[in-house]
């Protein structure tokens, strides 16, 4: 019975090569696309599994009186926290102080340092592949590495007890290794040690007292812990201690759960996303494949008719049908299954990876997402074999037999009602997609408040072994560019836009009582000129004049409005309560945008730093006159790759390090692209077996118009008006939809375009052609057919 | 008595009135019977076969097969009825395309249990007997309307049933090919098989040892 069924089935999709080909390049890409989404998505909610009661793990989140909030917080706040709550399991600090280099032996690297706590592995039960967590960091000169980093430096040896010497000077000791972390993790590690370390740091030990918010602050709490009053006592903490708590508005305890979307808001919008992609990609195959079997059973209630006659069950004939779409699903499964594995997660990997985290699969581990697929492809072999049955099963024998389709009820609602809904969705993606792309455009092409173009920065932090040589053979190339014909103008600094780091400083106007809240920056007196940035008052930085001791500053426009001044005549900036004299404002420079356009312009602030000082420098900006880039960019890199350092030199075009900035948000429209283009593909698809589901059933209707004499152009448009107001109506139900999210989405970038008629009219005019053209096809074929045939079938 | 019908009405609703398609039929036939039922196109031949065949219902009347009230059964007893005592020959064919010659006659089998042996022994018997043992792994598209129709009857055939109803089972063969049918179905008629035969032609009809003549549902 099972191998006739068998048979039968292989006989039927391979008699309807065509459709079936149609069928598994829809299904095949469809299902690919839906796995990709539903790992990535697994992947993202698993990352933390390995970390016990995470439920109870929370880190501090404030708020300012300005309404920005960070994860930051001052150091002194956790200890403070933990010896006063008796909520309080334990707590860690994880932040950075420096990324340390690591020597073993020849081998000398660089890796993200954080420095923790000794309760660090009491609130994070991150498993240790080698290493007793107990103890790892019991001692002050030990290190605990990352899988990754241990592999570079030890290979796949046991690394406990070997030595690393840090930054030239300490010898650390290895004390445990890390189990590989997933990247969608909350943590982005490298290497760890005890803070005990730092307490013998000066720097550190000055920096960090109440005034400095620097680190990211865990704790773990007790489960019945009453969160709002844990949060009033931390709150009480900071007013007790904190020099201006007047800036904090507020202080939370927030699940760590939510860290990873806290940290990066667009890793929510992937991922919600991602899920709803996936159940509209879903829903567009299952709709598309119902349309086609019903397509198809048209020929098939023959086939239906006699095999009752021959004694065959109605069970027996869905359970034929869904064998067949079986076959179909799960060999598509397999086929996306190899396309994930091959295209999708190496694209995906391409489209996020820097800015999310390299995803990979191990069957062993990751065998939930397989069982996933499994599952589903039952679900959609069930739905898709027994809902067009249905239809046709309770067809009576007697004229199923004559195969007339006529008598089939034909839910008319039922089957439109699937079309608006894959065409709305489509639809839908199209919208997005051009709503994104010209936000993107807008975002890329819009005036900057600078000039990008042919400006070379060179990264010149690059840790120099011999600093003295370093620094006078920087000044022997800065001499040597300033007489280049060819360089415009020179600027050192330790940012360029689309690489300020966040810095903030609180300062305070005791005349206008505003509290201002700037992003600091390091810039020398080329900096405005080389990117052409203008001053709207004062003066530019002069190294003839000013002196970095007495630390200059212009600040931005938007800075001086936050101030409350009219003039920066004789103002200086400085700190609430702070006794000294403050900061000498020398100028006011327009607005620019120094990070992507998502972000607002805040209030800003240089402080002027000599050209020379090479290592209070990250950046090395010319302005070179067009058409001689190559020269003086050669003459650049030959210097700096004679001087000895640990890193290599690199430079890059301003213009492209502005473009990367996108690099995320350009995976995100790609990927939707990618969806727009699947989803309407799979919808006509649908479409296509339709029409000619259509088409044959009104074969009778063609021929006698055709003998009556309606031309082949009355008998397409006779074919296709149905569904073209159908696609119609999809439009009309898309528009509001894309118009609503696009609009909630668009809020959350600080510049953004407002949603144009004509970006729906093109989303609706593409889908009208792409509709057109299936439609034409088909109807063109119909049409075409000779009359004498199709009326000799009666 | 294999069957009897009294007084049988069937009508359809259109524009309002009643169209009788089968209007007070009394039949009664016998085990052994080879019935022609004749009649100019729309006298309700085919209706009357379904009616006969259990596909089709009726609105009024008694329909009795083998004793069983066939009118009071429900659905799926009067489809359990059918399949064991009745074989259809359709003058279209109706063979499924695609299934080989020999799984198109093992098939209403496999839908009654019988077992692997059991079921090639009866399809071996059933192409040997119809002469198309060479055929057995051709698909119905690659042989002759008269060899498609030899395997049509043979799978009507191959559950043993007491009755045959062939609607038109020549009206798609030429001459040659619808003699050949007619002449296997008055062998089958000789060993004891009860056929009834919807037919245009008078020459077939002659076949049958009675006539049925219908006009606008009526038996005339």
């Amino acid at each position: 019975m099972l191998t006739n069924h068998l048979k039968l089935s292989l006989r039927n999709l391979w008699k309807n090569r065509m459709l079936s080909t149609l069928n598994l390049l829809g299904l095949s890409i469809g299902i690919g696309s839906v796995l990709t989404l539903i790992f990535s998505v697994y992947a993202y909610y698993t990352a933390d599994s390995n970390l016990e009661g995470q439920e109870h793990i929370y880190y501090l989140k404030t708020t300012g009186t300005d309404g920005l909030s960070f994860v930051d917080n001052v150091f002194p706040l956790l200890d403070e926290i933990v010896k006063s709550s008796p909520d309080v399991i334990a707590g860690t600090h994880v932040h950075g102080w420096g990324n340390m280099w690591l020597k073993k032996g020849d081998l000398e690297l660089q890796e993200r340092t954080d420095y923790v706590d000794n309760d660090f592995f009491k609130v994070f039960t991150l498993p240790l592949k080698y290493g007793d967590p107990e103890t790892a960091l019991n001692k002050k000169y030990s290190i605990i590495l990352t899988d990754r980093v241990s592999q570079k430096i030890f290979g796949t040896k046991n690394p406990v007890g070997e030595t690393l010497i840090a930054d030239d000077s300490l010898h650390v000791t290895v004390t445990g290794v890390f189990e590989p972390i997933s990247p969608y993790s909350t943590f982005r590690l490298g290497v760890i040690l005890p803070n005990e370390l730092l307490r013998d740091n000066p720097t550190f030990m000055a920096n960090s007292g109440w005034y400095n918010s620097f680190t990211p602050s865990y704790l773990r709490l007790r489960p019945n812990t009453d969160i709002s009053q844990f949060n009033q006592l931390v709150y009480g903490l900071v007013q007790k201690n904190y020099p201006d708590p007047s800036t904090v508005a507020s202080i939370k305890a927030m699940p760590h759960a939510d860290m990873r979307m806290d940290a990066i808001p667009v890793v929510k919008t992937i991922i919600h996303g991602s899920i709803a992609v996936a159940c509209f990609v879903l829903l567009i195959v299952l709709v598309n494949l119902l349309n086609l079997n019903t397509s198809t059973m048209f020929r098939r209630i023959k086939d239906i008719a006699v095999r009752k006659i021959l004694g065959g069950s109605k069970k027996s004939v869905i359970f034929q049908f869904c064998l067949e779409n079986g076959i179909l699903v799960f060999l598509s499964i397999l086929i996306s299954g190899v396309l994930f594995l091959a295209f999708l997660l190496p694209g995906i990997n391409e489209a996020y990876g820097a800015d999310f985290g390299k995803i990979s699969f191990n069957v062993t581990k990751d065998y939930p997402v397989v069982l996933y697929a499994f599952g589903l492809g039952i679900l959609v072999t069930l739905v898709v074999g027994i809902l067009p049955t249905l239809r046709f099963i309770s067809v009576p024998v007697s004229t199923g037999i004559k195969g007339k389709i006529e008598a089939v009820k034909s839910n008319f609602l039922l089957k439109n009602s699937f079309i608006i809904l894959q065409f709305s969705i489509a639809i839908l993606f199209i919208c997005v997609a051009i709503i994104l792309n010209s936000q993107i455009d807008y975002m890329k092409e819009a005036p900057l408040g600078f000039e990008r173009e042919h400006i070379v920065v060179g990264k010149i932090d690059l840790d120099y072994r011999d600093a003295d040589a370093a620094v006078s053979n920087f000044e022997a190339l800065l001499n040597r560019l300033q007489a280049d014909p060819y360089v415009e103008s020179i600027s050192t600094s330790d940012v360029v836009p689309s690489d300020y780091p966040f810095r903030y400083s609180p300062f305070y106007d005791a005349n206008t009582k505003r509290d201002v809240r700037m992003r600091r920056a390091f810039t020398d007196d080329g900096y405005l000129e080389t990117l052409k940035i203008p001053i709207v008052t004062g003066r530019d930085f002069d190294e003839t004049i000013d002196n970095a001791a007495d630390n200059p500053v212009i600040i931005n426009r938007t800075a001086m409005e936050a101030l409350g001044w009219n003039t920066i005549e004789g103002k200086r900036l400085k700190y609430k309560d702070d006794p000294s004299s403050g900061f000498p404002v020398v100028g006011v420079m327009e607005d620019f945008h120094y990070q992507n356009m998502q972000y607002a312009v805040e209030p800003l602030v240089h402080f002027y730093q000599d050209k020379e000082n090479l290592v209070a420098h990250r950046f090395l900006s010319v302005r070179i006159m067009p058409g001689h880039e190559k020269s003086v960019e050669e003459l650049i890199a030959s210097e700096f790759e004679n001087m000895n350092s640990r890193r290599t030199y690199s430079q890059e075009v301003l213009t492209d390090m502005v473009g990367a900035q996108y690099r995320l948000i350009d995976g995100i429209l790609k990927t939707v692209n990618i969806v727009a283009l699947l989803t309407i593909f799979i919808s006509c698809l649908g479409m296509f077996g339709l029409i000619s589901f259509m088409a044959k059933r009104r074969v009778k209707e063609i021929g006698i118009r055709k003998v009556l004499g309606a031309g082949i152009f009355k008998i397409i448009v006779l074919l296709s008006k149905d569904y073209i107001v159908l696609v119609g109506i999809a439009a009309l139900v898309a528009f509001p939809i894309a118009g609503y999210v696009m609009n909630t989405w668009l809020g959350s970038f600080a510049y953004s375009i407002s949603i144009q008629w004509w970006m729906f009219a093109l989303s609706g005019l593409i889908a009208f052609l792409i509709t057109g053209f299936t439609l034409g096809l088909q109807a063109v074929k119909s049409a075409l057919a000779n009359p004498v045939k199709s009326l000799r079938t009666e | 008595m294999l069957l009897q019908l009294n007084n049988i009405f069937k009508w359809v609703q259109q524009g309002g009135q009643r169209v009788f398609l089968l209007k007070d039929i009394n039949l009664q036939v016998e085990e052994g019977e080879f019935i022609s039922v004749m009649g100019p196109s729309g006298s309700g031949k085919s209706t009357l076969l379904n009616v006969i065949g259990m596909l089709d219902d009726f609105d009024e009347g008694e329909y009795e097969f083998l004793d069983e009230p066939v009118h009071q059964l429900k659905e799926k007893h009067r489809a359990n009825l059918y399949k064991q005592y009745i074989g259809f020959v359709f003058q279209a064919y109706h063979l499924i395309d695609e299934l080989t010659v020999y799984e198109n006659l093992e098939m209403p089998l496999l839908y009654k249990k019988h077992s692997g042996s059991e079921r090639k022994a009866m399809v071996a018997d059933m192409l040997d007997r119809f002469n198309i043992v060479g055929k057995k792994d051709l698909f119905p598209t690659q042989l002759s309307g008269g060899q498609q129709q030899l395997v049509g009857v043979a799978r009507a055939l191959i559950s043993k049933p007491k009755l045959i109803l062939a609607d038109e089972p020549t009206g798609n063969l030429n001459s040659a090919q619808g003699e050949e049918i007619m002449t296997l179905f008055k062998a089958l008629n000789d060993e004891g098989v009860t056929i009834i035969q919807v037919t245009h032609s008078e020459k077939n009809a002659e076949y049958g040892k009675r006539i049925v003549n219908l006009l606008d549902g009526r038996m005339v």
